[in-house]
């Protein structure tokens, strides 16, 4: 800290001086050793703004958030569709050092999820030479053997992905969790963009900052890419599950941003093995669906049959090479929380490389020994149930009272191998805006990646802050908040 | 070919129908307060009866008084007609359309709806209902402002033009039946006041300067109600919106090929010509509620056609029946009896 310079403002107290982020790795003050110049100008900036008028200005962009009803859906909230997903107005920076290990490690990881999932729906030779389990692959829930033998277009299975990204004390970032297959955020790392060029337009002056913009024209063209081969002009349609779903305003986002038309289930029928949207010039035909709908409601002729959200005979059109669908059918199994563990085996067995970015240390508790050294450091360790998302389920060992630790070990030995452990990472925090001034705050990073034949990464992410003090959840079904990620052009 | 998604076109149609309700029903409250300064009798029951519903009603509040039945059109969660409803159902409807909508109608459309959702009892009163009134037609002439303004041309547009006008022809009608149901539920007709009851239908209807410039010396009931009938310069008026709603179609079958709207065609046509005959009708006024329910009930045959072309509604199995259940979705609670 000794080499900032610090910029006072003699009439108040400046927004970061009472700023301390202890033992945490802080994303603004960055490496001690190796200072970067963009990060301390940054931080003289943020010196020079009025704490009282940052905070009337953070209070103006939320008032506009909710009436642009960026609107997020909690689960347990059914009646509040309508509440917004917190902004903080200190957006967090990366520098391009680290952004260029970042996009490199995500592409890798990426290229090697989609080389598994061909093997995995082929020949599964990985599982025959022992690498990953056959039992943890063909036994998991979000197996589906109606996709073997199906040949997606360019070999994708994970068009997009969200790859959860975090940072220990000592600044390395680690991948978290992979998400393979509906990933949502990617609106709010635009919209936020957008809302910080409205509101501090001064925070941001002088700063080259990459552009978050071309998220949809490079979705899209990605989305031509799969498209069947003997189709010319593909018409594709983003297909939601509806005004309901947690992530509508996304939905709404992405087809907006991609020029799609954005479709529900009862838009669509299948007829002679091929998809037709419902239109007033009568049936039209669709070629590629970025679904954003999960596997099991997809077809009530092959999954659940009770679900109304899909379409009937969509996976009949799919084998039959009539439609894309992105993404693919069962890449569930290559986001489980179980085979995450096997991810850095699987980038050495398909890629022959190391892994540029490491894993969290993994104990899957399906594994007697793993399962015992969880039961013996609950106090220590995350758990975290294997099939779920949203920060649902997991038991933070150091953050939880006792009897919270008791009910999640009740849990997992009711049901082991729906668990796993790791230990707890101290997060990175950044200078967030709070009730008493700005302080620490933990935060991840979601950085989004798309794939057709090759992939591109989006020079930008979701950083998402747990406002609650102490916190490491993220979650926005638990109370996080998000930021404007800046990733930085020059060194 | 259109690749319109019949579900938004049906969506962008409704949206614009609520809107439209919306402002119309508080342009008909408002006129309540303009006729009691005129009349001792503070009645409120011919409002319910204007929109047929008394039984509705008669299930949610005892007296149709002042009070209640402000509440009943303005908040009561239970009617679908009322003034919340519709502006819940116009964003409802948005929402699934968001797709479709400039930035700036949504914004605006949010902040209008969380204005109205946090009006309270207050805002209900008596007293204040005029004022109340008259935010909710600001909100509502800057959505459709706004639209005129940013709304991209390609077909969703008619849609959105055929709901606007499509609902304010039947909301013409019925202000057209005021005096009808005021005397249905036994208002006596005062002559002495009929002066100020066709001031006051003129000026619901927007249009009461615009009638002074045309007939500077008096106010003639029959001229008033040929004025809101027939005036194609009078954008509130019946031949008004139904040549608005005959380019709308016209618009969809020559500029974007979809040329199975005739049947819609044809029912505007059917209307045009019962307009002819009623501009020649000597007796017009006395049979004007006759008139009223004839002109509503072929509304909903349109929309019913519209539904049938469009939005991908059942062909009915026969003819029997004028009216299938099928284009009921968006509740259309206003329905002539």
């Amino acid at each position: 800290m000794a080499t900032i310079t610090v910029l006072k403002n003699p009439a108040t107290v400046a927004p970061l001086d009472n700023y301390n982020p202890g033992q945490y790795y802080c994303e603004l003050i960055g490496s001690k050793d190796q200072q970067n110049r963009h990060l301390t100008a940054f931080w003289n900036r943020l010196q020079q703004l009025d704490p009282g008028q940052l905070r009337t200005r953070a209070e103006d962009a939320e008032r506009e958030l909710f009436t642009l009803g960026i609107t997020f859906t909690v689960y347990s909230d059914r009646t509040a569709i309508d509440r917004i997903l917190p902004f903080d107005v200190i957006p967090r920076v990366i520098t391009a050092p680290d952004w260029r290990k970042l996009d490199r490690g995500v592409k890798q990881r990426v290229k090697a999820l989609n080389l598994f999932l061909w093997d995995v729906y082929h020949g599964r030779k990985i599982l025959k030479d022992g690498i990953v389990p056959a039992e943890l692959v063909l036994g998991n829930a979000n197996y589906r053997p109606e996709m073997v033998g199906y040949d997606p277009p360019r070999g994708t299975y994970v068009h997009v992905a969200g790859t959860d990204i975090i940072r220990d004390p000592k600044g390395d970032f680690y991948v978290l969790e992979d998400n393979g297959r509906t990933p949502s955020g990617v609106s709010y790392v635009v919209e936020n963009r957008h809302l910080m060029q409205r509101a501090f337009p001064d925070l941001m002056y002088g700063f080259a900052i990459e552009s978050v913009s071309e998220y949809g024209t490079q979705l899209g063209n990605k989305l031509i890419e799969v498209a069947p081969a003997a189709v010319s002009e593909p018409q594709i349609v983003l297909l939601s599950p509806g005004v309901f779903n947690s992530a509508y305003f996304e939905h709404v986002f992405l087809a907006r941003e991609i020029g799609i038309p954005l479709v529900e289930g009862r838009d669509l029928f299948v007829d002679d093995d091929k998809v037709f949207m419902k239109t007033v010039s009568g049936p039209t035909p669709v070629h590629v669906i970025y679904r954003r709908l999960n596997d099991d409601f997809l077809d009530p002729e092959v999954f659940k049959p009770e679900s109304v959200l899909g379409v009937k005979g969509l996976m009949r059109a799919m084998k039959k090479g009539n439609v894309t669908l992105a993404n693919a059918v069962g890449t569930g199994v290559c986001d489980d929380k179980a085979v995450y563990a096997y991810v850095p085996r699987i980038i050495r067995y398909y890629l022959d490389e190391d892994p540029i970015l490491p894993n969290v240390q993994t104990h899957i508790c399906r594994e007697a020994d793993a399962l015992a050294y969880t039961l013996e450091n609950m106090d220590k360790l995350v758990v975290k149930p294997v099939g779920e998302s949203g920060g649902y389920g997991i038991c933070v060992g150091p953050k939880a009272a006792k009897a919270e630790i008791e009910v999640a070990r009740d849990a997992l030995k009711a049901n082991p191998s729906n668990y796993i452990s790791q230990p707890m990472i101290e997060l990175s925090v950044c200078p967030t805006l709070t009730e008493d001034g700005v302080e620490p705050r933990h935060v991840d990073l979601r950085p989004f990646a798309v794939t057709g034949e090759e992939t591109w990464l989006l020079p930008g992410g979701l950083t998402r802050v747990a406002l609650r003090k102490g916190s490491i959840v993220v979650n926005s079904s638990q109370g996080g908040g998000t930021k404007d990620t800046w990733i930085l052009r020059e060194d | 070919m259109s690749s319109l998604l019949s579900r938004y076109a049906e969506s962008v149609f409704w949206m614009a129908r609520y809107f439209e309700r919306a402002e119309s029903l508080a342009r008909i409250l408002e006129t309540q307060t303009s006729f009691q300064r005129g009349r001792e009798d503070n009645s409120w029951a011919w409002i319910v009866a204007l929109y047929s519903d008394e039984e509705a009603f008669a299930k949610a509040f005892d007296e149709p008084d002042a009070d209640n039945v402000i509440r009943y059109y303005m908040a009561y969660a239970g009617n679908p007609g009322s003034i919340q409803s519709s502006i819940r159902a116009a964003r409802e409807n948005a929402r699934s359309l968001r797709p479709m909508l400039s930035t700036g109608m949504w914004y605006q459309l949010n902040d209008f709806h969380n204005r109205i959702a946090a009006f309270g009892p207050g805002d209900y009163s008596e007293v204040r209902l005029s004022r109340t009134c008259d935010a909710i037609k600001r909100g509502c002439y800057a959505q459709l402002g706004i639209a005129e303004n940013t709304f991209y041309r390609d077909e969703t547009w008619p849609f959105f033009r055929l709901g606007l006008f499509l609902e304010r022809a039947d909301q013409t009608s019925r202000l057209l039946d005021v005096r009808f149901a005021q005397q249905q539920t036994g208002l006596a007709r005062d002559e002495r006041y009929d002066f100020t009851f066709w001031t006051i239908l003129l000026r619901a209807a927007s249009a009461y300067h615009s009638y002074r410039r045309l007939f500077p010396h008096h106010i003639d009931p029959k001229e008033v109600a040929r004025f809101l009938i027939f005036d194609a310069r009078l954008p509130r008026s019946l031949a008004y919106c139904l040549a608005e709603i005959q380019a709308m179609i016209e618009l969809l079958r020559r500029d974007f090929g979809l040329r199975h709207a005739s049947a819609a065609a044809e029912q505007v046509e059917t209307i045009l010509i019962g307009l002819d005959t009623a501009s020649r009708d000597g007796h017009l006024l006395e049979g004007l509620h006759r008139f009223n329910d004839w002109v509503q009930l072929r509304l909903m045959h349109l929309t019913d056609e519209l539904g049938q072309a469009f939005f991908g509604y059942a062909r009915p199995a026969g003819t029997a029946s004028p009216l299938p259940a099928m284009s009921q979705t968006q509740s259309q609670t206003m329905t002539a009896h």
